[in-house]
């Protein structure tokens, strides 16, 4: 959220937040599972 | 701990150089969070073997006392403190990818019952913080901040207010070093009093995600008392979150009415630049999961990606406190925050067994 302020403080359009960022490689990682290119994920 | 009390200047920097500099740090948070694991694995076996008495501590505890160890003795050297600093985005997508494991009706029954605890409690704890903030004569602002961590969502719900008041640095220092203290204190408090108290793991789950600030420290609380505890924490304190926005716009409008902050131009554009975009994700991630887009064994792999970034995160929770800079902070801020974390865990703990006889959980 504060990258949030900042970006809009300076006026930079396209720049990501840590949420939204967070949010895009959360969902890469589903699709590559999705995809299968990930099968078996240890813990 | 110090770039997270006193924010760093930010300087242009290539993004292909600011990528380098966070390796060292995530490496840091692998390691200290694989560490945890291994100790998890190894010290139960050992002691058995041995046959000592000894309890069985979780990756999660190992990972944050090991991160503490290293943040209160040797320190966090500087080439580490970027890639340590995204433990928070570590939290994020682990909270995401954790929606996979929730059904979309599940989160709508829990999330609806939530949803009126989290309203009495944000109403009420930001009432008690302002009270205590008159009784204690601090700055306004200041009290507006401690009550805006205290309620709704620790240092980002700071942050965001920071801005939006346009309080001073020295205020939100002071607001960030009381929330990050009395979360370190909840980490250990919570799962002591929930066992001494008996409490199911969903009435557990239910207290951490309302009465812990912020949400690493909600999420390792509930963590530490069982995984079925941790899930719900995490889905009560994301509720929490939700709310920043409405919170953040109230004081905006009211100290925009006082002529000390800037006036609230697009209400709906503010709430949207406030909103945790993480809770969409986690909706829209749950709601794959309901309609099958996801194999168990896919879900199930889901689940693990997320215990690898919540690792990570329990990781960052203890190299990020530094008790010592916090005292640095001064005691009044602290004694108020304390005061009300009291009075807030004493709060939710009555509404949770209120919300038990009636639900009968």
């Amino acid at each position: 959220m504060s990258e949030e302020a900042a970006g809009a403080k300076t006026g930079s359009r396209w720049k990501l937040s840590l949420d939204t960022w967070a949010v895009l490689v959360a969902f890469l990682f589903a699709l590559l599972v999705r995809a299968g290119v990930f099968k078996r994920v240890p813990w | 701990m110090a770039d997270v009390i006193t924010v760093p200047q930010a300087r242009p920097v290539q993004p292909a150089l600011r990528f380098l500099r966070v390796i060292p740090g995530v490496l840091l948070l692998a390691t200290v969070g694989y560490a945890g694991k291994l100790l998890e694995q190894n010290v139960g076996a050992y002691a058995k073997a041995h046959h000592w008495t000894f309890p069985n501590i979780e990756y999660v505890l190992w990972a944050i006392v090991l991160g503490l160890l290293i943040s209160n003795t040797v320190g966090v050297p500087e080439i580490f403190r970027t890639g340590v600093a995204t433990y928070e985005f570590w939290l994020k997508a682990g909270i995401v990818l954790l929606g996979a494991r929730f059904l979309l009706g599940d989160i709508l029954k829990l999330g609806g019952v939530s949803l009126v605890l989290v309203a009495i409690e944000i109403a009420g704890s930001l009432a008690f913080m302002t009270f205590l903030g008159r009784v204690f004569k601090l700055k306004p602002k200041l009290t507006t901040l401690l009550a805006v961590g205290s309620a709704v969502c620790g240092v980002s719900a700071i942050i965001a207010t920071k801005g939006a008041i346009e309080a001073d640095d020295e205020d939100s220092s002071f607001s960030i070093a009381a929330i990050l203290a009395l979360g370190a204190l909840a980490l250990f408090t919570f799962p002591l009093i929930g066992h001494a108290l008996h409490l199911t793991d969903r009435a557990y789950g239910l207290w951490a995600g309302l009465g812990v600030d912020n949400t690493a420290e909600a999420t390792a609380a509930g963590a530490l008392y069982s995984d079925a505890a941790g899930k719900l924490a995490v889905l009560v304190k994301s509720t929490r979150n939700a709310m920043i926005g409405f919170v953040v716009l109230a004081y905006a409008i009211y100290w925009a009415s006082k002529g000390q902050a800037q006036a609230v131009g697009n209400k709906a554009a503010f709430l949207w630049q406030k909103f945790p975009k993480f809770v969409l994700g986690f909706l829209l991630i749950s709601m794959l999961a309901t309609y099958h887009f996801f194999s168990k064994d896919q879900i199930g792999a889901l689940a693990n990606l997320s215990r690898w970034a919540f690792l990570l995160t329990f990781a960052g929770v203890g190299l990020r406190t530094n008790f010592g800079e916090m005292r640095k902070q001064g005691l009044r801020p602290f004694a108020v925050g304390a005061i009300g974390e009291v009075v807030i865990a004493g709060f939710t703990l009555a509404l949770v067994y209120g919300a038990s006889k009636i639900f009968g959980w």
